[in-house]
């Protein structure tokens, strides 16, 4: 009896974890058999390199670099801000803030996570894009430097807790070993803190870029949603995320349009792909070290 | 016979709780201070007031005067402080770095050494000094995590050693070593009083009267006891001394 129980446990474990490897196998494929029969009608370089995203004109054009460079400002904006800001938080939280403060700090930033991304969105849509528009003179502020500021607003929550557990599991000794040796807290802190925590900080930041990359809603709200390569980061953008959001509803199930949709996801899925194997490249590295 | 650190009715608190009471102790230059007494005696509470490192403890506090070469330490720079009194814990802990910069990393920082060729002598003598250069100097760049327990107290030791301080507080130093490197240890702690001057904190009686020129009683926050070991161990002159070092409790 216990070992039928035992038996049967242990298969209902092992479906639990398959099933999550399942699924992304299953996502993948199904985005790469759509991607793929559009690559070949439209071909591969005409949708990457395309510079002009017409889907809906005759004939249509599908090319999707106003997307990539418009997901790629409004990213690199948003880790700029983000990332600095994420980790000095992190920092001054686990080192700096007495500890009574510090869990109040800690679930403040916490529940700056669970805010949902519409809200960000319009919340940012209301007060910063008007704010921007006047402060740079712009003639619109639905541009992908609000964006970027409204994402790093998003990812700087995981980026705190996330470094801020690394940081907090640098063992104490260690600290103690470089402050006994007549090292300041500064010091001790950017060689020996930041350096143990590194690792954890590195996860931190990828996926604080992981939820930009990914994040749609507050985007599609703010950047102004223009198809078109932008050539400053004051300009309107569309992203790849955003693009498929709002034109995935008016499109013809099985035409070009629908499928190219895909594409982008696709296009999307290798990207995130290849940002998490090089996280993994420097979590290996600093690893062996 | 000159006092290098002379310490005045010393009173510590945690929480107000006082743990160290009224302490008067001296500690002579170039001798080895053993400091014995059973768990919740005081003596670490006392190390740690000398290097300072309590300071990092909100729920501690402290009445009295300590003086290293007649300054008050608590008049000094923290980091000054730890710069001349370096601390060997009793868990040997090498920075998450490799061998070569867990000794450079200090005086690197206190701006000690300038030049390279001056940093790689720096490392060779302190290895050396800590009898650790043979096993080592072929793998300088590797990560010290990955040495062995007693080889890491002993590059803990050529750290301390590197910023070259002048009192060198041992916190129990041998308690997760094994008796062939806790002799390598003991060795080298009576080489290095020709130059620094050492407390030994140490739950080992016999570890304290193998190696301290005088040994320090403490117990329940209070100094029974101080003498020259030989006499302390021999004639001692308060009950609960020749109780403790008899191993009739604690």
């Amino acid at each position: 009896m216990r070992k039928t129980l035992d038996f049967i446990v242990e298969k209902i474990i092992f479906i639990c974890g398959i099933a999550s490897i399942i699924f992304v196998v299953l996502i993948f494929s199904f985005l790469f058999k759509e991607g793929l029969s559009f690559f070949k009608d439209f071909g591969v370089l005409n949708f990457i390199g395309g510079r002009f995203w017409y889907p809906s004109s005759d004939p249509a054009s599908f090319g999707i670099l106003p997307l990539i460079v418009g997901s790629v400002f409004v990213t690199i904006g948003a880790c700029a801000i983000a990332v600095p800001i994420g980790i000095m938080t992190a920092l001054f939280i686990s080192e700096i803030v007495p500890k009574g403060i510090r869990d109040i700090l800690k679930s403040l930033v916490e529940l700056m996570a669970a805010i949902p991304s519409v809200v960000v969105g319009f919340v940012g849509m209301i007060t910063l894009v008007s704010l921007v528009k006047n402060i740079f003179n712009l003639p619109t502020g639905l541009t992908a430097f609000s964006g970027s500021i409204m994402l790093a607003f998003m990812a700087v929550p995981t980026i705190v807790t996330i470094s801020e557990d690394a940081i907090r599991s640098v063992p104490w000794q260690y600290k103690q070993g470089a402050l006994a040796l007549g090292a300041t807290k500064w010091q001790t802190i950017r060689r020996i803190v930041l350096k143990a925590a590194m690792p954890g900080i590195i996860a931190a930041v990828m996926l604080g870029i992981g939820r930009v990359i990914g994040e749609t809603m507050a985007v599609m709200m703010i950047t102004g949603n223009a198809a078109h390569i932008p050539h400053s980061i004051f300009e309107p953008v569309r992203t790849m995320t955003a693009a498929i959001a709002a034109e995935m509803g008016e499109t013809v199930r099985g035409g070009m349009h629908y499928k190219s949709l895909f594409a982008i996801g696709l296009v999307l899925f290798l990207i995130t792909f290849l940002i998490n194997f090089i996280a993994d490249l420097f979590l290996g590295k600093s690893k062996n070290t | 016979m000159v006092d290098k650190i002379k310490i005045e009715n010393l009173s510590c608190y945690y929480n107000k709780k006082c743990v160290l009471d009224s302490l008067d102790l001296n500690v002579v230059e170039n001798e080895i201070l053993g400091v014995i007494g059973p768990a919740n005696s005081g003596k670490t509470t006392f190390l740690r007031t000398i290097n300072r490192m309590n300071d990092f403890d909100v729920t501690y506090s402290r009445k009295g005067n300590v003086y290293l070469d007649g300054d008050d330490i608590f008049d000094i720079d923290a980091e000054n402080l730890r710069r001349r009194v370096g601390t060997l814990f009793a868990m040997p802990i090498p920075l998450p770095m490799s061998i070569y910069d867990n000794i450079t990393y200090a005086p690197k920082r206190l701006g000690l050494v300038a030049k390279k060729s001056d940093l790689d002598g720096m490392v060779e003598r302190v290895l050396k000094y800590a009898s650790l250069w043979d096993e080592v100097k072929d793998r300088l760049d590797a990560s010290a995590m990955k040495m062995s327990g007693g080889q890491q107290q002993r590059l803990c030791i050529a750290r301390v050693l590197a910023i070259n301080p002048e009192v060198i507080l041992f916190d129990e130093p041998c308690s997760g070593l094994d008796p062939i490197s806790t002799a390598k240890v003991e060795e080298l702690m009576i080489e290095l009083k020709e130059k620094y001057t050492i407390v030994l904190v140490t739950n080992n009686v016999k570890q304290a009267s193998r190696v301290s020129d005088r040994t320090a009683f403490f117990l329940m926050g209070k100094l029974i006891e101080v003498d020259k070991t030989g006499k302390l161990f021999v004639s001692p002159k308060e009950k609960e001394t020749e109780d403790y070092i008899t191993g009739r409790f604690g």
